[in-house]
C-alpha cells in the first residue's frame, strides 16, 4: 500500500522537526503508560502500598473471574452489532446526503448533531424515549395496540444501547463517507448510466469499490470506538457503585482499578483488550490488502 | 575553572538544602499552610470555607486550603495523590472505607495527639467514634454522622386518611400503610407508591430490617456474609412481597424513571434515608416529616455511619493538621455544620441545641438523634467496597424484577464470600 507523496531532501528535515513535539509526547506520555501498564499487569498493586510481583496470576484471573468474563462477552456482543451498524447506516446516509436535495445542509447538520452534543444530555433524552412506564416509545406502541417493552431491562438493554451508540456515531461516519463519495469523479457514474447500469448497479459496482478506503477506515475507527464505548452505556444502564446491567470491559477495568484496589487485574484487562483490538486490526489490514482499492 | 565548579556545586547544594528545609516538619507555632480535601457540593464548600476562615482567626498561623470534589472524583483524585505520595494534609473519610486506607498504612496515627488532648472526645457521641478505633489507636476523627429514619409525605397520608407513622410502628405496620397509600390509576398502572427505598447499598433499608428481624450482616471477623441466614431472609421476603405482591414499592427500573428517588418526585409516600437528603427534600412542594425506623420481631434498629477526617501519613505539618481536626470538633465549627443541614453534628451539646433542632427545615430533628439508642454501626472492614458491590450487583436483578429472590440471594452471598476470602 502506498499513500500520498514521499518527502524529499529538505522536506525530510521539516517533517521530523514538525513531528518531534508530538513524538516526544507520545514517547513519554503514551508509551510510558503502555510500558507501565504491561509491568503492572504482572503485579499485585493496590496503588497505596508498593506493588509486588504476581506472575501471570492476573491473567489467570481473566479466565476465572465471572464478572470479568461477563464484561468481555458484553463488549464483544456490542462490537459485533455496533461496527456493521455504524458502517452500513452511515454509508447509506452519506449516499443520501450526497445528492442535490433542497436543504441538504440542514439534514447533514441534523445527522452530525449527536457527535457534538454532550452524551450525558442526549442519554437523558433517550431515557425519556426508552422508559418502560413513562417512555415515548412505549406510549406509541400502546397506542398502536401493542404490548409495552422494557427497553432498558437487562434482556433488551444491549440492543437499546447499541441503537443509541450507532445513532451517536452516524454523524462522524457520514463525514468520512461524504469525503470519499465526493472524490469519485462524476464521469464514472455518467458513463455507467449511458451503458445502462441502474442506480443499484452503480452503487454496488462503482460507488462501493471506490470508497473501500473509507469503509476500511471507518470500520477500523468504529471497532476501536466500540471497545472503548462508555458514556451512553453508563448513562442508560448504570446501577449504583459504578455497576451496569450490561457491564462492558471499560466498566470492569475502571471498577477493578479505582473501586476495588486491584490495579494489577485492571492492567491485565487493559492488555487483554489491547491484544484483542490489535488482532482485529491485523485482520483488517489483511482484508485491506485483498479488497481495498486505491486509485 | 575548578573553582567555578566548586561554586556551582555549593550553590546547587544550597538550593537543594533550602528545598529540603522547606519540607521539614513545622513546629506548632510556626506558620503552616495545610491542604484539606473533601467530597461535597457547592453549598458544603461555602460552609467549609467559613469554618476554615473561623479557624484561621482562632489560629492565625495556620492557613487551610480547601478543595471539594463530587463523591466519585474525590476518591479517584485521592488515590492518585496518595500513590504519588503527595496526599492532602487533611482529607475526608467515609467510615466504611476507612480501613481500606488505614490498613494500607497511608494514614497518620492520631493516638499520640489524642493522648495529649484527653478531653477532646468527651462530648462526642461514642457511637460515632467506634468506626475509627483500631488496636493501635485512632487514625481518624468523625465530623458528623448519619442515622437512617423514615421520611413520610404528610399530604399523601392525609389524603388517604392513614395515621402518621409513630415510634411504635412495626414492619407489618409499614407494609399495611404502604398498601393503603398505593394508588392505582384508571389505566391499571400504579400512580402513587406507598414506599420506596434503594436496595443496592445496605445503609438505606436492608441492614436496618435484617437487624430488626434478628439477623446480622457479616460475622465478627469478616469472613462470612450472613444476609442469607433464616432471619435475614424474612426481611428480604418482606421487601420482595411489598414490591411484587402489594406493588406498593416501585422496582428499580420504575424508580429510575422517577429520577431514582420517587419520594422526592412526589410519587412515593414514604422512604428511608439519612439527613443528607433533608436539604434536597426541603425544596419540594409537599409537607413531610420524619419518624424512627419501624420495629421488627427482634426490636428496633437503624444504621449509624459517620464521615470524618484523617491526616495523610506523609503530611509535612501533622501538628497543624491535627489542630484543624480539633477545631472541627469544637462548638463553633459543629454549629456551622448543624446549620448546613446535611448531617448531624457529632458534638452532643451542639446536636441537642437549637442550632440543630431548630433548623430552617421544620421537621422533628430529634428523631435522628434519638435513633442512636438502637443504631448499629455500618460494617467497617478492609475490602468493604468490593464486598458490598458483590452483594449490590448480585441482587440488582431481583429488584429490577428480572430474577427470583432465593437463588439470586444465595449466589450473591457466595460471590460476596469469595471477595472476603480473596481479601484475607
Amino acid at each position: 500500500m502506498e499513500y500520498g507523496l514521499k518527502p524529499l531532501g529538505r522536506e525530510k528535515f521539516w517533517l521530523w522537526a514538525l513531528l518531534t513535539p508530538t513524538l516526544i509526547g507520545l514517547l513519554f506520555g503514551a508509551l510510558g503508560s503502555v510500558v507501565a501498564t504491561v509491568l503492572l499487569s504482572f503485579a499485585k498493586w493496590d496503588l497505596l502500598t508498593p506493588p509486588t510481583w504476581a506472575g501471570i496470576a492476573n491473567y489467570i484471573d481473566l479466565f476465572k473471574d465471572q464478572k470479568v468474563l461477563l464484561s468481555l462477552t458484553n463488549t464483544i456482543k456490542f462490537t459485533a452489532m455496533y461496527v456493521p451498524g455504524v458502517v452500513v447506516i452511515s454509508l447509506l446516509i452519506a449516499v443520501l446526503m450526497n445528492r442535490k436535495v433542497r436543504g441538504v445542509g440542514l439534514f447533514r447538520t441534523a445527522y452530525f448533531l449527536p457527535a457534538v452534543t454532550s452524551a450525558v444530555a442526549t442519554a437523558l433524552v433517550w431515557h425519556m424515549i426508552y422508559g418502560r412506564d413513562t417512555g415515548i416509545l412505549n406510549f406509541i406502541l400502546e397506542r398502536l395496540g401493542m404490548q409495552p417493552v422494557c427497553w432498558l431491562c437487562t434482556e433488551n438493554a444491549m440492543y437499546a444501547v447499541v441503537i443509541v451508540n450507532i445513532w451517536g456515531a452516524i454523524g462522524e461516519g457520514m463525514i468520512i463517507f461524504l469525503a470519499g463519495l465526493t472524490a469519485i469523479p462524476r464521469e464514472y457514474h455518467e458513463a455507467a448510466a449511458i451503458d445502462g447500469a441502474n442506480r443499484f448497479d452503480q452503487f454496488f459496482r462503482i460507488t462501493v469499490p471506490l470508497i473501500t478506503p473509507s469503509i476500511f477506515f471507518q470500520t477500523l475507527i468504529s471497532t476501536i470506538n466500540a471497545f472503548q464505548a462508555y458514556d451512553y452505556i453508563y448513562m442508560l444502564t448504570r446501577r449504583p457503585g459504578g455497576d451496569s446491567s450490561i457491564p462492558v470491559v471499560v466498566f470492569s477495568i475502571y471498577r477493578n482499578a479505582w473501586n476495588f484496589f486491584n490495579y494489577g487485574g485492571a492492567s491485565a484487562q487493559a492488555i487483554e483488550l489491547t491484544v484483542i483490538v490489535a488482532l482485529l486490526m491485523a485482520f483488517y489490514f489483511w482484508l485491506e490488502r485483498r479488497y481495498v482499492v486505491y486509485e | 575553572m575548578k573553582n567555578r565548579l566548586l561554586v556551582l556545586v555549593m550553590v546547587l547544594s544550597l538550593i537543594l538544602t533550602a528545598c529540603a528545609g522547606g519540607q521539614a516538619p513545622a513546629a506548632s507555632n510556626e506558620p503552616a499552610t495545610i491542604s484539606m480535601m473533601m467530597w461535597g457540593d457547592p453549598a458544603e464548600l461555602e460552609v467549609w470555607n467559613q469554618i476554615v476562615a473561623d479557624f484561621h482567626q482562632a489560629k492565625p498561623n495556620i492557613t487551610v486550603k480547601v478543595e471539594v470534589s463530587d463523591w466519585d472524583s474525590y476518591w479517584t483524585k485521592l488515590k492518585t495523590l496518595l500513590s504519588a505520595d503527595t496526599p492532602p494534609d487533611v482529607f475526608a473519610m467515609d467510615a466504611p472505607l476507612y480501613l481500606d486506607y488505614q490498613s494500607r498504612g497511608v494514614l497518620l496515627n492520631l493516638q499520640p495527639y489524642l493522648d495529649k488532648n484527653p478531653d477532646l472526645l468527651k462530648g462526642v457521641y461514642p457511637q460515632t467514634l467506634d468506626a475509627y478505633k483500631t488496636p493501635d489507636g485512632m487514625y481518624g476523627l468523625p465530623r458528623d454522622f448519619q442515622t437512617i429514619v423514615l421520611f413520610y409525605n404528610k399530604d399523601m397520608f392525609d389524603a388517604a386518611g392513614v395515621a402518621y407513622p409513630t415510634a411504635d410502628w412495626s414492619y407489618d405496620d409499614l407494609r399495611d400503610a404502604a398498601k393503603k397509600l398505593t394508588v392505582v390509576g384508571s389505566d391499571g398502572k400504579v400512580s402513587q407508591f406507598g414506599f420506596y427505598s434503594d436496595l443496592w447499598d445496605m445503609e438505606l433499608i436492608w441492614s436496618e430490617a435484617i437487624w430488626a428481624y434478628g439477623g446480622d450482616i457479616i460475622n465478627a471477623d469478616h469472613t462470612k456474609t450472613l444476609i442469607a441466614e433464616p432471619k435475614a431472609r424474612e426481611a428480604w421476603q418482606l421487601f420482595h412481597d411489598m414490591m411484587f405482591e402489594d406493588k406498593s414499592w416501585p422496582d428499580s427500573t420504575t424508580a429510575e424513571e422517577y429520577g431514582g428517588d420517587p419520594f422526592l418526585a412526589g410519587v412515593a409516600a414514604m422512604t428511608t434515608i439519612g439527613h443528607w437528603a433533608v436539604p434536597g427534600y426541603a425544596e419540594v412542594n409537599f409537607k413531610w416529616d420524619v419518624a424512627p425506623m419501624p420495629k421488627g420481631p427482634a426490636g428496633q434498629a437503624t444504621s449509624v455511619n459517620s464521615a470524618g477526617f484523617v491526616v495523610g501519613k506523609s503530611s509535612k505539618s501533622p501538628d497543624a493538621a491535627f489542630e484543624f481536626l480539633k477545631y472541627v470538633l469544637s462548638e463553633p465549627a459543629q454549629k456551622r455544620l448543624a446549620e448546613l443541614g446535611f448531617a448531624c453534628p457529632v458534638l452532643q451539646s451542639v446536636a441537642e441545641s437549637d442550632s440543630f433542632l431548630k433548623q430552617s427545615t421544620q421537621i422533628d430533628q430529634k428523631v435522628f438523634l434519638d435513633s442512636l439508642v438502637f443504631a448499629h454501626m455500618k460494617p467497617v472492614f478492609k475490602g468493604y467496597d468490593e464486598w458490598s458491590s458483590a452483594i449490590g450487583d448480585g441482587m440488582a436483578g431481583i429488584w429490577a424484577g428480572e430474577v427470583e429472590l432465593e437463588p439470586t440471594l444465595d449466589e450473591a452471598v457466595k460471590a460476596a464470600d469469595e471477595v472476603l476470602a480473596s481479601n484475607e
